[in-house]
């Protein structure tokens, strides 16, 4: 700063009272102007809808809860979603869904059978209730020309009056259930996990929303609310699981799980019976007799996705030669 | 245990009164700042409200400018190391006052990179989940959980070591070596460490191929070496013109003008004086009676009228001060500016270092108010040196200064001389792997350079960022930039070469193509940039304040000795309240 002896302080009033009562005048209307300031920049605030309640808030991790404190839980969540989507009470039902003893989840798909269809895709919105605004779907299929499995030749958009296309094949992707998965070890904070079944899952409400894990995964198979998701009332699926399909909130991670609300009490995947050719095969692998154990047993190829990786992919893809 | 808690209080009280203090370009300065703070909280609460949506980031391009400039600032905040090595390891006096700075940086930066990557996350409501012990904390397996500690921890070691240089300096103590060295030397590995950490961030990754290459690591810590410093050199040079004043308004340098300056009148020291001396300093009580009286031959008591000169930059003179009564500034000349370099108190010393090398004055002293001090002969002083007590506090505040010289600066630029060659190659390293080898990998790196079917709005940033590197390089190189006008031109040239080069050049076009091969591409959103505005705004708010609070302590014009008394402008008079 520039001194300048010579210039009078104008500031000074006449006495000592006067001076501390102006600058007592000034501090306030500084201090008033910048909290109304502070207040109006905040203004968007009254747009949020997503305010965690202090149960939410305080909600503990998933593999901490005690069974009474799950079932609490469980009912909290059932209550949210009966209000959220203005449903009848009871109507609602979230489980807790836990791996099967001496079961191993794999998945596998017959390339040559897969027309592209895409009707998978759409099965498993509806099973899974993703978000249809902004969309989040946990499949993408991907069409590639013939001989080759380069991803990046892939066409994303295809879009033809028929399927399948001519010089074409088409590979659906979803979540590989890694026996080695990059997105477990990369998560801050344990919110997501191999379950005993071989299916990672996702305590969605525990994930910070950081997207490490969706930077990690070589399979594009981590899908983020980027805001609010919606789903319309009557396209619910209300027969829910805590660790799978329930709805989700804004800012967390989700992805595929296998259909655990399903697949945990003996059912197939949505994407499998939907398959208008039987080119998805899922199963037990610890069970010599399952399809899959078969299907792996007895195919001379089969490809899991970027091997390279080290993940070590349950999700096997095959051919009829 | 109480008055020490006391005494902590009203230094920081004080401290803290500062940042409301200044002239009117400051109240411009933090006003503006203010006002882009506050545009990005209402971004932010938008984002709060709706989401990430409101970002330019989707699930194909998952992190976006608020991890880019997460990832800049770690190496800035890393990079204030690299004035810490030489002073410590070499004992380079030059750059000594600009450690604390460096380390204020360091704070701020981090303080920024906390903000930014509370932005990114989608349910800040639960960074709880991310507090050892209390949430569920995946170490060691996730990097992330190794940068919340390692970030956090350079927080609280820079907060410390800075926080104690200054609060000692403040006390006019010497700071206790074995209560700050050690941990000097702590964050010298936890710097590389922060860089390192956050580099592992990136290249851990096996799915993203174009971070997972081991060069990652190398090319943050040097291009973090080249940004950091040339953001301290601008930052430091600021601050050398706000403590100047302009040589016209000083009459006391123009000797010729009758009347404008006065040497003060003097009258031989008595023991009495020695007294008035030991009430300040205390050190002089172990001085034996027949020493003192030893020193008065040639001693001398100068009763000095505010503006009086005691002596002129330049002179050969053999004689030290110490101040009795009232005020004395140090200003030095550097470039035709002038600098207040330290502001001394009854009991402190000057003109000690030329009496005792025999030296040209390297400042003036001029006594500030109505002053009253003791001068004595170089003998005399150093016979009073003789006693050990006398022999530590003289020189322990020998080296008290604020001198941000223009060879600390030529320091810091051979420093982003080499760092910049550095960065450079290796990033050329990084380019020919990529291309020549040509396989599958290269797509991430033809789209950043090239642009990849069609799709190319990386393509005109990496370029400006490699002219800006390469013009910054030559520049480096030539002896041009030794001149202040092309050094500043250079380091901002680094910083935005950098800055691009690490940040967007980087994190975006991992994400491009996607691992599944689609072409997506990534465009920050107004409510983004202007959340980090709002950050960046922030972050100079807060560096600003701890300056604002560091030079009056670094000067002396804000210490134990002047409690009660009102607070001192910058450059040299007490500023308007």
């Amino acid at each position: 700063m520039p001194p300048s002896p010579s210039t009078p302080k104008q500031s000074n009033g006449p006495s000592a009272n006067g001076l501390s009562r102006r600058s007592f005048l000034r501090t306030s209307a500084v201090l008033g102007s910048g909290l109304a300031a502070l207040a109006a920049s905040l203004a968007p605030l009254r747009h949020l809808n997503d305010f965690p309640s202090v149960d939410q808030f305080l909600q503990k991790y998933y593999k901490e809860l005690t069974p009474e404190e799950m079932a609490k839980v469980l009912k909290r969540i059932e209550d949210e979603v009966e209000k959220q989507y203005g449903l009848l009470p009871h109507t609602a039902h979230v489980r807790d869904r836990k791996p099967m003893n001496g079961v191993e989840f794999v998945y596998a798909l017959n390339l040559t059978r897969c027309i592209g269809c895409r009707k998978c895709v759409h099965a498993c919105v509806a099973e899974n209730n993703q978000s249809r605004t902004p969309e989040i779907q946990y499949i993408r299929v991907v069409r590639l020309p013939h001989g080759s499995l380069d991803l990046e030749k892939a066409e994303h958009n295809y879009n033809p009056e028929t399927v399948p296309e001519k010089g074409y094949f088409y590979m659906p992707v979803q979540c590989q259930q890694c026996k080695n998965p990059p997105c477990v070890k990369v998560c801050p904070v344990h919110a997501t996990w191999q379950d005993a079944d071989g299916i990672t899952v996702i305590d969605y409400n525990w994930c910070i929303g950081c997207r490490y894990c969706a930077a990690a995964c070589p399979y594009w198979a981590r899908h983020f609310n980027f805001t609010a998701p919606s789903i319309p009332k009557e396209r619910l699926n209300l027969d829910m699981a805590y660790l799978g399909n329930r709805p989700r909130r804004q800012g967390v991670m989700e992805k595929c799980h296998f259909c655990v609300q399903r697949t945990r009490v003996g059912r197939y995947p949505a994407c499998l019976e939907v398959c208008p050719v039987g080119a998805r095969k899922f199963g037990n692998i610890l069970d010599p007799e399952s399809e899959v154990s078969y299907i792996l047993r007895t195919k001379r190829v089969f490809i899991q996705l970027k091997e390279e990786m080290g993940t070590s992919p349950r999700f096997f893809y095959y051919f009829d030669v | 245990m109480m008055q020490a808690i006391r005494n902590y209080f009203v230094f920081l009280g004080r401290s803290g009164r500062m940042a409301f203090v200044g002239d009117w370009r400051y109240y411009t300065w933090m006003g503006v700042l203010t006002a882009f703070c506050l545009l990005g909280i209402n971004a932010y609460a938008r984002q709060f409200a709706y989401g990430l949506v409101v970002t330019g980031m989707s699930d194909e391009v998952s992190w976006g400018v608020y991890i880019a400039n997460f990832t800049f600032l770690v190496g800035v905040a890393a990079a204030a190391v690299m004035m810490v090595i030489p002073v410590y390891i070499y004992n380079n006096e030059e750059l000594h006052d600009l450690v604390i700075f460096g380390e204020l940086l360091a704070v701020a930066a981090i303080l920024m990179c906390l903000a930014f990557v509370t932005v990114d996350l989608g349910r800040p409501d639960r960074f709880w989940h991310l507090i050892p012990g209390i949430g569920q904390f995946n170490f060691p397996a996730s990097m992330l959980s190794w940068d919340v500690l390692v970030l956090n921890g350079y927080l609280l070691l820079n907060v410390h070591i800075c926080g104690y240089l200054l609060y000692c300096r403040y006390r006019g103590r010497t700071p206790a070596k074995w209560f700050y060295i050690p941990f000097v030397f702590i964050a010298i590995v936890w710097a590389v460490s922060i860089h390192t950490v956050t580099a592992f961030l990136y290249v851990g990754l096996g799915g993203r191929p174009f971070w997972n290459s081991a060069i990652v690591g190398p090319r943050f810590l040097a291009s973090a070496f080249t940004a950091g410093p040339a953001l301290i050199i601008l930052a430091m040079q600021v601050v050398r013109r706000v403590t100047a004043s302009a040589p016209a308004a000083e009459a006391w340098l123009a000797p010729g003008q009758a009347g404008a300056a006065h040497t003060p009148k003097g009258r031989p020291a008595t023991l009495s004086d020695l007294e008035l001396l030991a009430r300040h300093l205390a050190e002089l009580a172990s001085v034996p009676a027949e020493l003192r009286q030893n020193i008065l031959v040639g001693a001398m008591v100068l009763e000095a009228k505010a503006g009086d000169v005691f002596l002129r930059q330049g002179d050969a003179d053999k004689v030290a001060f110490f101040v009795l009564k009232g005020r004395v500034v140090v200003k030095r000349e550097e470039n035709g500016r002038l600098r207040v370099t330290r502001s001394l108190g009854p009991g402190e010393q000057f003109g000690e270092i030329s009496a005792l090398a025999g030296t040209p004055r390297t400042a003036t002293a001029i006594a500030e108010e109505p002053a009253l001090v003791l001068r004595l002969p170089a003998d005399s002083l150093r016979k009073l040196m003789t006693v050990p007590q006398m022999n530590k506090i003289i020189r322990s505040r020998m080296s008290e200064r604020l001198l941000i010289t223009d060879r600390a600066l030529m320091t810091l630029r051979s420093i982003v001389q080499v760092s910049m060659l550095i960065n450079v190659f290796l990033l050329a390293n990084e380019v020919f792997k990529e291309f020549y080898s040509g396989n599958l990998h290269v797509a991430s790196s033809k789209y950043l350079f090239l642009g990849l079917h069609g799709h190319h709005a990386l393509v005109p940033w990496i370029w400006t960022a490699i002219v800006f590197n390469l013009a910054a390089m030559v520049l480096l190189v030539l002896p041009v930039s030794r001149s202040l006008k092309w050094l500043n031109v250079t380091c901002v040239l680094c910083i935005v070469g950098i800055w691009i080069e690490k940040g967007m050049g980087l994190v975006i076009p991992g994400f491009i193509p996607t691992p599944l091969g689609e072409l997506v591409e990534y465009r920050p959103s107004l409510n983004e940039t202007l959340v980090c505005f709002g950050i960046w705004a922030f972050g100079l708010l807060c560096y600003t304040v701890f300056l604002r609070m560091a030079v009056p302590i670094l000067q002396g014009r804000l210490s134990k000795a002047n409690e009660g008394q009102p607070a001192l402008g910058l450059g040299g008079v007490a500023a308007q309240p």
